[in-house]
């Protein structure tokens, strides 16, 4: 390995590597100096230098480190995504970490390594590397979610989550372990040539089914998603609406290229993730019907969000990988703008969790009434909003690879999620207010709900550039 | 580049719900509601002024690329048909606008924003010339709709709210996945004409028709899906009545003018004894219903089911007669329910009560009221020289033409409205002053005048000189009518 190759490679890696050194620097400094502006301000700048350098480097396909990684446009598109997610949520946090108490440097800290192992995963081809990323990722969240250190539920949450999280990882690793056993490798284009055979060995099937069973995890789907209420619960809302959309993201990321990978695709997987899709989408919409808790109810809703984004991954082919990319990207914006107006409203003892203490804001409040609105139609899914245009998507990647039927069981489980959405619209528009509001609308937040609405209206009303982008971004493009 | 002019017209309300975001004042903020649909309107009238009644082609049109990366075009136009409907529509605007002047008195300006978004709205579902653009108007649609019936609607407006809500949308989702079929099966376009043109194997179009169907016939609404109207009627402003009744569901009816006959014509044909023997238990249900109801809005909607039928019925007649008559009567009953609606909002104001049996003796203290309300009534039953004559001759000829029984059916749906309008008007205008004398009721204002002046106009002009309104549609449905059986007889 020359000199000039490893340069290549790092070059490759350099907006991981950013971040990465920018968090260890973080993390000193925060020992250092005790201003919190700062530390604030550095993160973002942080995020911000990344995101230049990967779209500086984002021209071309970079492989590197003997094809366990590589940055190909299809990273690219998840790294924004990511990098979307991660400063949304350090606006968002701001006020909301001076209330909660925990605004300390490690939770910007945390929040930058869990993104560099989001964008680990999302650029990664081997299933090492994968799990490289998965964990670093994971670990992170792991911490953010008990950082109410005095709240029992936080705690709580967090202890379920981690027992959870690695037994999901365990059997990921039993999975990868198998494959490795089996074709003697684990990087992802490898593990094609290696098998001559029927794709339909049971061994590898156990194998792959081991995999799945252990990415489904990250994305809480079912039946992997009783963490997800609780944790959602539990962890300080800000990280909720960063685990919501980020490490889910990732997760598809991951997915993806797995379930995609020729050898995958040519078993009988898809059967699996169909049912896993219908399952997952169902049961969130349905669940959330009852609940009460602004939070929880969210958790299941992104649970059904899952769902659907995971018959796009049933659909595959380039349309189905672009309508997921698309979709998560959509889910970013309208998601963050949901969680963002709930934050907002954190003042004092008001704690904007139970969906009823919402009743008559729109009497007091019109303009954030409208926002949180458009918000709840777009992850309902009703036209001209962005949400409409992600299921679109969607649906006509599945009707194109002839799965109409599952299209129909998509759209009518969408239509009971909408009830649920809509029930919200009617508590904030239709009732009479029982007390006064007070959200903090520091200018960090403003600049978080107009980034949001602009992108749940604007990708809504103009989403060709947007499709475009995902569809050039399926698989190196 | 010609100029915009039917997106002008579209976008304008739209325009003028952006000007009210900034206004603060409320009577400002009805002023300008009322200049906006009232130039609206304007333009509407142009277009149809220079409207060429000759040709069935798409005239207006105008396409420029929305999404082309999946073939979505912004494309609009309007041929006989639908330029009849956005005329309705640009007309019961203004008259929504006045009808809702003092009945909306908290939130004006949200409630006009409303209004003015739905006129957008409405108009691009009868323009469309996209697929795409034609469900997104058609669905979003349901947002403004959702908010102006549970926000400014009567008591139980939160149930009738959710109720209207979650039917379309369940309808329409169908109807979705039906359009996704639809372009792939079209060679990757949503280019209604182009989809129009195209043949279809007879077991994709059946399916394609019942979930078409299913959309259509909530919105009409066709017994039996009918049961969100009743609710969503009664619960919502005058205004949200005018416009469920005037426009909303004629939109079903324009689906299948517009998607299920010319995209479908063998299942159209194949399956118009069913789509004729739904509308005549529509017609017959519909208007049984009514005869039971002591609620003026109640009322009113259950004849709208029962008027509807006919609608259906002359589109499914798949005759000349029967389409014309039947678009006609989409006309007709956007301007004669929508007039009644008007009528109960007006009265309704002064008493706060909508029960028939309340009533009696308006005549005497409000005689141009009654007098107005007469000549609504009669129309709505009908009587000759009225709008509503022509349309239900036509249908009933074409009806008849297509088959027996349910032109008899038809008949007796039309005997029922006799005895349940002529009942209504007797216990409210005739007889011993009841309620009139508790509350000192006022006759119609300037106002109300200016909404219902323009409604009965139409009612005599049409009931007694159809022939320019029949003249807009002539060449649109006779091309359609030859595409219909065209292809069916076709190979």
């Amino acid at each position: 390995m020359t000199a000039a190759v490893l340069f290549q490679w790092m070059l490759a890696s350099l907006p991981e590597i950013i971040v990465i050194t920018g968090a260890c620097i973080l993390l000193i400094l925060g020992q250092l100096v005790r201003e919190e502006q700062l530390l604030f301000w550095a993160s973002v700048a942080v995020v911000l230098i990344a995101a230049l350098a990967t779209l500086m480097l984002a021209g071309e396909v970079r492989p590197a480190y003997s094809g366990m990684f590589v940055a190909d446009r299809f990273a690219v598109f998840f790294k924004f995504v990511f990098y979307l997610a991660t400063v949304l949520t350090f606006l968002l946090s701001r006020k909301y970490a001076d209330i909660e108490g925990i605004g300390s440097s490690e939770y910007y800290v945390m929040l930058l390594f869990a993104l560099s192992g989001m964008m680990i995963m999302a650029s990664s081809t081997d299933l090492l590397s994968i799990y490289v990323g998965l964990e670093l990722m994971v670990l992170c969240t792991y911490v953010l979610t008990g950082f109410l250190r005095h709240e029992r539920r936080s705690n709580e949450a967090a202890l379920k989550y981690v027992i959870l999280g690695a037994v999901s990882t365990g059997i990921f690793l039993y999975g990868v372990s198998l494959v490795y056993g089996l074709t003697g490798t684990t990087q992802l284009d490898a593990m094609t040539a290696a098998v001559s055979g029927d794709p339909l060995d049971p061994g590898l099937l156990l194998a792959v089914v081991f995999i799945v069973a252990g990415l489904v995890f990250k994305v809480g789907a079912v039946p992997f998603h009783m963490w997800v209420p609780d944790v959602y619960e539990g962890a300080p809302t800000t990280v909720t609406a960063f685990m919501s959309v980020g490490p889910k993201a990732a997760g598809f990321a991951v997915i993806l290229r797995v379930f995609l990978n020729p050898l995958v695709a040519a078993s009988d997987v898809w059967i699996i993730v169909a049912v896993i899709a219908v399952v997952t989408a169902a049961l969130g919409s349905f669940v959330a019907l009852v609940q009460d808790n602004f939070k929880r109810l969210l958790a299941y809703s992104s649970i059904a969000h899952a769902g659907f984004a995971t018959f796009g991954v049933v659909a595959g082919g380039a349309d189905g990988v672009a309508s997921v990319m698309l979709y998560l990207l959509i889910y970013a914006f309208m998601n963050l703008g949901i969680f963002g107006a709930v934050i907002m409203m954190r003042s004092g003892d008001f704690s904007g969790e139970v969906i009823e203490d919402y009743a008559g804001f729109a009497k007091s409040h019109p303009g954030l009434a409208l926002l949180m609105l458009i918000y709840l139609f777009s992850l309902a899914g009703i036209p001209p909003t962005a949400g409409f245009f992600a299921k679109f998507y969607v649906l006509t990647a599945l009707v194109e690879r002839g799965f109409v039927f599952l299209a129909v069981v998509a759209v009518l489980l969408s239509a009971v999620a909408a009830y649920f959405y809509i029930r919200i619209v009617m508590v904030i528009y239709m009732r009479e207010p029982e007390r006064a509001f007070e959200p903090a609308l520091t200018p960090f937040v403003r600049a978080t709900l107009a980034c949001t609405a602009a992108g749940t209206i604007g990708i809504g009303l103009f989403p060709e550039w947007f499709l475009r982008l995902a569809q050039q971004s399926v698989f190196g493009g | 580049m010609t100029f915009p002019l039917l997106s002008l017209i579209v976008f304008l309300p739209a325009a003028g719900a952006a000007v009210l975001l900034c206004l603060r004042n409320d009577d400002a903020v009805r002023w300008t509601a009322l200049g906006f649909t009232a130039v609206d309107f304007a333009l509407a009238v142009a277009m149809l002024a220079a409207f060429d009644t000759t040709t069935h082609e798409m005239q207006f049109t105008e396409r420029h690329p929305w999404v082309p990366a999946i073939g979505i075009t912004y494309a609009l136009g309007v041929d006989g048909i639908s330029a009849l409907f956005v005329f309705l529509t640009a007309l019961l605007g203004g008259i929504c606008v006045l009808a809702s002047w003092v009945a909306i008195d908290r939130k004006v300006k949200e409630y006009m924003v409303a209004l003015l978004s739905m006129q957008t709205l409405m108009l691009g579902v009868f323009s469309a010339l996209d697929l795409f653009l034609f469900y997104v108007c058609w669905e979003a649609m349901l947002i403004p709709m959702y908010l102006m019936i549970g926000v400014w609607g009567g008591d139980g407006r939160v149930y009738a709210a959710f109720k209207f809500f979650l039917y379309t949308l369940a309808g329409s989702l169908l109807f979705l996945i039906g359009i996704i079929v639809l372009y792939f099966h079209g060679g990757r376009t949503f280019d209604i004409l182009a989809l129009s043109a195209q043949d279809l194997p007879f077991d994709v179009q059946s399916w394609l028709f019942f979930a078409f169907l299913i959309a259509f016939a909530v919105k009409v609404p066709m017994v039996p899906v009918h049961t969100w109207l009743p609710d969503a009627h009664v619960q919502a402003p005058t205004a949200g009545s005018i416009i469920l009744a005037g426009v909303l569901l004629k939109m079903g009816a324009y689906g299948f003018l517009r998607f299920s006959l010319p995209m479908l014509p063998e299942a159209s044909v194949y399956y118009s004894t069913l789509m004729l023997a739904l509308s005549a238990l529509a017609i017959v249900y519909g208007g049984l219903l009514a005869l039971a109801q002591d609620d003026l809005k109640k009322l009113v909607a259950y004849s709208s089911i029962s008027h509807m039928g006919f609608v259906t019925m002359g589109i499914f007649a798949l005759n000349l007669r029967g389409v014309e008559g039947g678009i006609l009567q989409m006309f007709n009953h956007g301007v004669t329910t929508g007039a009644l609606f008007l009528f109960v909002g007006v009265i309704y104001e002064r008493t706060h009560t909508r029960s028939i049996a309340e009533y009696g003796g308006l005549m005497k203290v409000a005689p141009v009221y009654t007098g107005f309300l007469a000549l609504f009534t009669l129309s709505s039953m009908a009587l000759p020289g009225t709008n509503s004559f022509v349309g239900e001759l036509l249908v009933l000829s074409g009806g008849f033409a297509a088959n027996m029984a349910v032109g008899t059916a038809a008949v007796l749906g039309a005997l029922l409205s006799a005895a349940y309008l002529l009942g209504m008007y007797r216990k409210v205008a005739l007889g011993p002053a009841s309620v009139g004398a508790r509350y000192q009721i006022r006759d119609v204002n300037v106002r109300e005048m200016a909404a219902i002046l323009p409604l009965a106009v139409f009612v005599l002009w049409v009931g007694l000189y159809p022939k320019p309104f029949l003249n807009v549609i002539d060449a649109s449905v006779s091309h359609l009518l030859t595409e219909v059986h065209g292809k069916e007889s076709g190979p």
